[in-house]
């Protein structure tokens, strides 16, 4: 990993993903905090990422670093740790059954993905899969719910949920930006995830041709 | 020329001064990325608690965090007058005006005044007025020094914040005192 990458993009991006994250647009925009249970998600998945080799925490902080990388490595860390929970923030409904509902599956999801352990690349495109699901749920499928106008989509779901009350899954209703930016962050989180210091990555080579000194030796998978 | 600069080579020295650099590079960048991590995280935690609606909010408040917020006086001045003269709607905007950030506890507190007067009636009170001045004056408070909202204009008769918001307060507060007679010779503060 280049030290620009480490010092300066990675935070950043992990920051702008803390900061949109939180964004909702209705008649005012409102800033939302990530709820606690999002920290217990965020927690998870750092495991997950860490058990997968996705992240290498030791080629960010270990003993034969200077303080200061180490200082650095502890930011990329935290940015990413405050990233995820908004990330989870993002993807999960704000109220009623649905959250209830969204917070038990991706925490078995999240436990099941630790137990199994797979390599790098299956766990990205697992976690593509779960927050890819998880916005078409909240910001298609349970906006037309909720939209008080209704349109075709919320028809048909109610023709197919008929007989079910809709008032344990409606949800507060938003401006429609707020589905783009929740789409922007979460790209920028999945960016971040792959620019992570992976176990499995090539070794960093300096600019004179040497590998980089700073990395600990690589512990087979 | 050459040959000292061989010698130099053998001894090591441009060696050392290069890693030398190159460290003094190193740590001026990581220090560098520590403190624009660090305070565009302090940025987004305020931004965060602060919840600002506009831009002009975001700004006067940074302005405000810093001691560098100033209302429009010329607006207040006009919001003042207005608001003596019973225009409460055209007080409301000049005092907007005066203070789009909604930072200044003196104005915040005419604003919630202006509300109050404005709901106030002898037979019942307009319920919506009056939850807006309690907005504003709770705001006025926040932003006050120690909580304390204090007022020295002598057309008012509750000069200060918590007399305001215990008025405020009373006038929501639906109970059996309602149907007293009596108070339809109150009189608006």
């Amino acid at each position: 990993m280049s030290r620009n990458l480490e010092v300066f993009y990675l935070p950043l991006l992990f920051l702008t993903v803390a900061l949109f994250g939180g964004v909702r647009v209705a008649r005012q925009v409102v800033l939302m905090p990530p709820p606690l249970f999002t920290l217990v998600l965020a927690f998870l998945l750092l495991g997950v990422l860490v058990r997968s080799g996705a992240l290498a925490p030791e080629r960010l902080m270990n003993p034969a670093r200077p303080p200061l990388a180490n200082v650095s490595g502890v930011v990329v860390l935290a940015t990413f740790f405050a990233a995820a929970a908004q990330a989870f923030n993002v993807a999960i409904p704000e109220s009623g059954l649905p959250r209830i509902l969204f917070d038990v599956f991706l925490l078995v999801l999240l436990l099941n993905t630790l137990a199994a352990s797979p390599d790098r690349l299956r766990v990205l495109r697992s976690l593509l899969v779960i927050f890819g699901s998880a916005f078409v749920l909240k910001y298609i499928v349970l906006a037309a719910l909720s939209d008080p106008a209704g349109g075709w989509l919320k028809r048909v779901l109610q023709s197919v949920l008929e007989g079910l009350t809709l008032g344990t899954l409606t949800q507060t209703v938003y401006s429609p930006i707020t589905g783009y930016v929740a789409f922007g962050v979460l790209t920028l989180f999945f960016a971040g995830l792959a620019l992570l210091p992976s176990r499995s990555a090539v070794p960093d080579i300096g600019p004179g041709g040497q590998q980089d000194n700073l990395l600990p030796p690589r512990r087979p998978l | 020329m050459r040959a000292k600069h061989m010698l130099s080579r053998q001894s090591g020295q441009p060696g050392i001064i290069a890693a030398t650099m190159r460290s003094l590079r190193e740590s001026t960048a990581r220090v560098l990325g520590l403190t624009i991590a660090v305070s565009y995280a302090v940025f987004v935690v305020w931004l965060y608690v602060q919840q600002p609606q506009t831009v002009a909010e975001m700004t006067g408040a940074l302005t405000a965090t810093v001691g560098a917020y100033q209302i429009d006086r010329q607006a207040f001045d006009d919001g003042l007058r207005f608001f003596r003269g019973d225009q409460f709607d055209a007080a409301r905007l000049a005092f907007d005006r005066a203070d789009p950030a909604h930072q200044d506890p003196r104005t915040q507190f005419y604003i919630a005044y202006s509300y109050y007067r404005q709901g106030w009636g002898r037979v019942y009170n307009d319920d919506v007025l009056f939850a807006r001045a309690l907005e504003s004056v709770d705001r006025a408070i926040i932003l006050a020094d120690h909580g304390r909202v204090v007022v020295d204009d002598p057309d008012l008769q509750m000069r200060s914040g918590d007399e305001l918001k215990a008025e405020l307060q009373a006038g929501l507060r639906h109970d059996a005192s309602d149907f007293n007679p009596l108070k339809l010779f109150r009189r608006r503060k």
